[in-house]
């Protein structure tokens, strides 16, 4: 009984400081998977949800037929990436995919509260000027990001997120030798 | 001596202030510019430099940098969302000079800094006055509490839904992004044709935005000071296109401060305060006074 009650109060306490660290993290959409495939295509498997910052690691194999296959890609949320960023009426929820050489694999726009998101963020054609970029880009509106007049609280923020989350990931987990 | 950085990103590794501002310094330094020319066009009541004030405020505020306060403003401050200091200190300024020129003058944001009533002022200017319907009195009265019922419900609905969109069919800024669904631009056109007729429509009976800087407005410290001729006067209140003088008082929530009436305090030709002064002065050349035996 004694031994229930200790392994109870654990189990409080792990749930209490699980919900006080997921009670930090920016919610975003907790189902990404459906994406996973647009981002890469080719992929044998996707890892799980963890790491620091969170990602999913993708492989050419399914990880549970090679375990020991090097990733080929992460994805992650740049939410989790940049938490303390926002645009005109808090942070735009970007999935991203970056290979292991630091070149971006798609972009997706999953949720945002900018009232100019409607003609900025949201149309397609925004996220997709991201594909293909390196880590080494410039990231600059007007530059190689084209720029969107009257909503430039909204695309400073999408493109300063982008740019400083593929760069940490970069520096987290890439070799700069390995960046294209 | 650092070992070169291997990963040759071209941001800052640490970020400066100079770095932070650089991106920002003509944007601020071009409200900066527009914020003094609107005080100034204000402090001097001058008619002309109040229009200039309203080409500035409906080309640059509002075309070109659509910075317009918005009820999503207001939703900002419910939920304690705003953007990131450091990097849109120009936003900053521009929404920290609405609150504080409005708890020191009021509504001065309405009157002149408004890129949407810049433009309807502009239009009433231009339009012909025969053009005009002048809302009865009590009609008027009632109407101007309309946009307090549209503040109360819009955050009503902002609160359940926490759909912020709903301010693209409550106030019509938007306009200025050029940006807008069939249904907007309809709901726009219906709304500029009446404002043909009816002037400053929408900034007197519908506009959120300027039914809680009215209420901020009772909170304002300096007012518009009244003779004691007010009292019985009506030429103010008759002039006021904004329906903000009720007799001698002046109602703080509806009053943007356009100067119509504090330029015909200064008129010496027209203000009953002046004349009765003149009166009295030349009744006094005509009928010196004699010291009593």
């Amino acid at each position: 009984m004694k031994k229930f009650s200790v392994l109870f109060l654990a189990l409080v306490m792990a749930g209490i400081v699980t919900l006080s660290a997921q009670a930090r993290r920016v919610f975003t959409n907790p189902r990404p998977e459906p994406y996973f495939k647009s981002l890469f295509p080719n992929a044998g498997g996707f890892s799980t949800f963890g790491g620091t910052p969170l990602h999913y690691k993708v492989y050419d194999v399914d990880p549970k037929v090679n375990p020991s296959a090097p990733p080929v890609g992460y994805i992650f949320w740049t939410t989790d990436v940049m938490p303390n960023d926002f645009g005109y009426h808090g942070p735009v929820h970007f999935l991203v995919g970056m290979d292991t050489h630091g070149i971006i694999q798609g972009v997706v726009m999953d949720y945002n509260s900018e009232p100019y998101g409607y003609f900025s963020v949201d149309p397609p054609k925004f996220v997709e000027q991201f594909k293909n970029k390196s880590v080494r880009d410039p990231f600059q509106l007007g530059k190689d990001i084209a720029a969107v007049s009257r909503a430039s609280i909204t695309m400073n923020h999408a493109a300063r997120v982008l740019r400083d989350a593929t760069r940490t990931m970069a520096k987290t987990f890439l070799n700069p030798a390995d960046l294209k | 001596m650092q070992p070169p950085d291997p990963w040759g990103f071209d941001d800052a590794p640490v970020e400066t202030w100079a770095s932070i501002l650089a991106p920002q310094y003509l944007d601020l330094a071009i409200l900066a510019a527009f914020f003094i020319l609107a005080l100034v066009s204000f402090k001097r009541k001058s008619v002309p430099l109040k229009f200039v004030t309203f080409a500035a405020a409906i080309g640059y505020m509002g075309f070109a940098k659509s910075y317009l306060i918005s009820i999503t403003n207001i939703f900002s401050v419910l939920d304690w969302n705003w953007p990131i200091f450091r990097y849109n200190l120009a936003w900053y300024l521009f929404f920290g000079f609405t609150v504080v020129s409005t708890i020191l003058w009021g509504r001065l944001y309405c009157g002149r800094i408004c890129a949407y009533g810049a433009l309807t002022q502009t239009l009433d200017a231009i339009l012909p006055a025969a053009w005009r319907v002048n809302v009865p009195r009590p009609i008027e009265k009632r109407a101007s509490l309309i946009k307090f019922g549209v503040l109360a419900g819009v955050i009503a609905y902002y609160l359940v839904t926490h759909n912020l969109l709903i301010y693209q069919y409550t106030e019509p800024f938007w306009m200025f992004g050029m940006f807008g669904t069939p249904i907007m631009w309809t709901l726009l056109a219906i709304l500029l044709t009446a404002t043909l007729f009816v002037r400053n429509l929408y900034c007197r009976f519908l506009c959120p935005v300027g039914a809680t800087l009215g209420l901020i407005s009772y909170a304002t410290v300096f007012r518009i000071k009244r003779w004691s001729e007010c009292n019985t006067c009506r030429l103010c209140e008759k002039t006021c296109q904004w329906g903000a003088i009720e007799g001698p008082k002046i109602l703080v929530t509806e009053c943007v401060r356009c100067d119509d009436c504090e330029r015909l305090y200064l008129d010496t030709q027209k203000c009953p305060h002046w004349r009765i002064i003149e009166y009295n002065e030349r009744k006094l050349r005509i009928l010196p006074l004699q010291p009593i035996r």
